[in-house]
Order: structure tokens, then sequence, then C-alpha cells
């Protein structure tokens, strides 16, 4: 809350731009950067996309007069930002949005990661972003409503869709392997 | 299976979060093949979300918050040169209404009236105020066409 306040002082045209706005910004990047590259990762299944996203999502939240929001807002209102960008993006460049990960770093449980990053590319972004929002960030169906965009009531019908999705397609795989 | 899914889903998911596990919710994801697939689902997610955090190396803050300065900067000046241009019409609007009106309103006296009609201190003394008036908006505005003036020729040449 504290953090928000501080950037609020600092991106406010007119006001005296104080370091203490940095450190709240510093902060909050800090604590929300990696789940939000996670998710912007995953939902354009391109690390590279991910990067130039995660940039634009933060200089729009900075430029943005912020009112008085708790940390689970601004939080939120990250994710709103950034799903807006993908949306963007996914209307602009449509054909690439669904290329296959850069392989980066060395990894050991190789073949489980395979798994689940293939099922992701198998989905529609929407059905990703549904996925990750629910079952990694833990958002409740409102406020998924509130990043996606998309109303409240139909949030239950399309995770359950993603979600049967998702399982039919992760469950050939393991039996497979 | 339902169609919409189990009414415990979110609290499974919930408890899988917070390790806030009752009985009643591990007995229930036992029995409930929709609240086990999401939980399985959502396990791998989490797993692989763990990994893409270890491999993450997100952008330095410094040059966003450099990059969002600037951002901010071009926006400024965005909203002042629109300020300015319609600043710059109003004027223009004004100046033609003016000069209609005048023309409009002199049109109809005789030009020997006219003349005997500037005559006296007073007379003289709003004409010597409208000369400055006029010798300073020609000031302020020299600046502006001639910037305007390099502008199109810089553009032309490109």
């Amino acid at each position: 809350m504290e953090d928000v306040r501080m950037i609020a002082a600092w991106t406010t045209p007119g006001r005296e731009q104080t370091t203490a706005g940095e450190e709240g910004f510093m902060r909050l990047y800090e604590a929300t950067s990696r789940p939000l590259w996670g998710y912007l990762q995953h939902a354009s299944g391109r690390p590279d996309a991910a990067d130039d996203l995660l940039q634009e999502t933060y200089c729009r939240f900075l430029l943005h007069r912020i009112p008085t929001m708790d940390e689970a807002r601004t939080r939120s209102y990250l994710f709103r930002i950034a799903t807006n960008l993908l949306h963007n993006r996914f209307r602009s460049r449509e054909d690439a949005a669904l290329e296959e990960p850069a392989e980066c770093g060395v990894e050991t449980d190789q073949a489980a990661r395979l798994d689940v990053q293939a099922a992701m590319r198998r989905l529609k972004p929407r059905e990703r972003e549904l996925l990750w929002l629910a079952y990694v960030e833990g958002m409740s169906h409102a406020e998924i409503a509130a990043a996606t965009g998309l109303g409240a009531m139909s949030i239950r019908i399309l995770l359950y869709r993603a979600r049967r999705k998702a399982s039919g397609i992760l469950r050939p795989q393991r039996t497979k392997s | 299976m339902k169609l919409m899914g189990c009414e415990q889903e979110a609290g499974v998911i919930r408890a899988m979060q917070t390790g806030g596990w009752t009985e009643y919710l591990r007995l229930h994801v036992a029995d409930c093949q929709d609240c086990s697939e999401a939980l399985r689902l959502a396990e791998a997610l989490r797993e692989e979300a763990r990994r893409a955090e270890r491999r993450c190396n997100p952008p330095d803050p410094y040059w966003i918050l450099q990059r969002s300065r600037r951002m901010a900067r071009v926006l400024a000046v965005r909203r002042m040169t629109l300020l300015l241009a319609s600043m710059r019409a109003l004027a223009a609007f004004y100046v033609v209404a003016a000069a209609g009106w005048l023309l409009r309103g002199y049109a109809a006296l005789p030009y020997r009236e006219v003349f005997s009609a500037i005559s006296g201190a007073s007379t003289w003394f709003a004409l010597m105020g409208a000369m400055v008036a006029a010798v300073c908006v020609a000031a302020g505005l020299w600046p502006i066409l001639r910037e305007d003036a390099t502008r199109r020729k810089a553009g032309s040449v490109r």
C-alpha cells in the first residue's frame, strides 16, 4: 500500500521525483516481476515476447495515475495491463504467438517440463491465460474477470472447458511415457 | 462429472496454495474426479511456474523507470502541442471573425465619416495600443512560424 502511494507520488507530474518512489517501485518490481514474467511467457509462448511485454506493462503502470490501491489490487491491475497487451499482440501477430519457446537453462526434469509446455502450446491463448491465473496465481473468478475483461459468470465455464482440454492433452502424454 | 466443474474446486486450489487442507477437502478430492483433475493440473502448472521463475531474468527496473520517464515527457509534450495547436486555431478563428465584424460595421459608413471619427487623443492612444499589440503578436509568431517552416523543409528533404 505504502509502496503504491510512493510510486503514485513519483509518477504524478509536477511533484518531486523522489528516491522513495523509486525504492517503492523496486520493491513492487521485485515482488511481482517473476510471476508476471511467467504468466506472460506461458500465455504468449515466447520468452522474448515476455521480456518486451513485461517492460511495457510496468511502463504503462508507472504512467497511469494510480489511485490509492492496495497490494492485491495493484497486482491484479498489473495482470490486467499484461493481459491487454497480450491480446493486442495476439491480434497483431497471431501467427507468431504459438511458436515453440526457446530453450534456456539446464533442466533436470526435462520430460515433465516439455509435457506441460507442449500441452500449453496446444491450448488457445485465452485458455492458457485462464488456467495460469486460476491455478498458478490462485486468483478467484472475480479477479480473473477483472484481469481478462471477461464476464465473471462465464469464467467458471471457460475455465472448466480449458481445464478439461488441458487434462485431456496431458493424460495421453503421461500414459505414453 | 458436472457440466461446470465442482463447487469445491476453488477451495481445493486455495488449500493447495496455502496448505490449509481440511479433512473434508481431502476426502472430497479423493472422491471427486473434477477436483482431483484440477489438483493434478494445478500442481503441474505450479511446478512449471517454479521452473520458469528459476530461469527468469527480468529486465533491469532502472531501465524501465528511465523509459517510463521518457514516455511521460513525450506524452506531456504531445498534450501541450495539442493545446497550443487548438489555441492557434482559436486565435485564427477570432481574427477572421473580428475582421469580418469590423469590415461589416465600417462598410456601412462613408469614408469621410470614418476618417473624421479617427481624431482626438483617445483614438490615437487606442491606435498606439493596437500597434503595440500587433508588434507583440508578430514578435511571438515569428519564431513559431520560422520553426514550422524549418520543420516542413526538413520533412520535404527527408
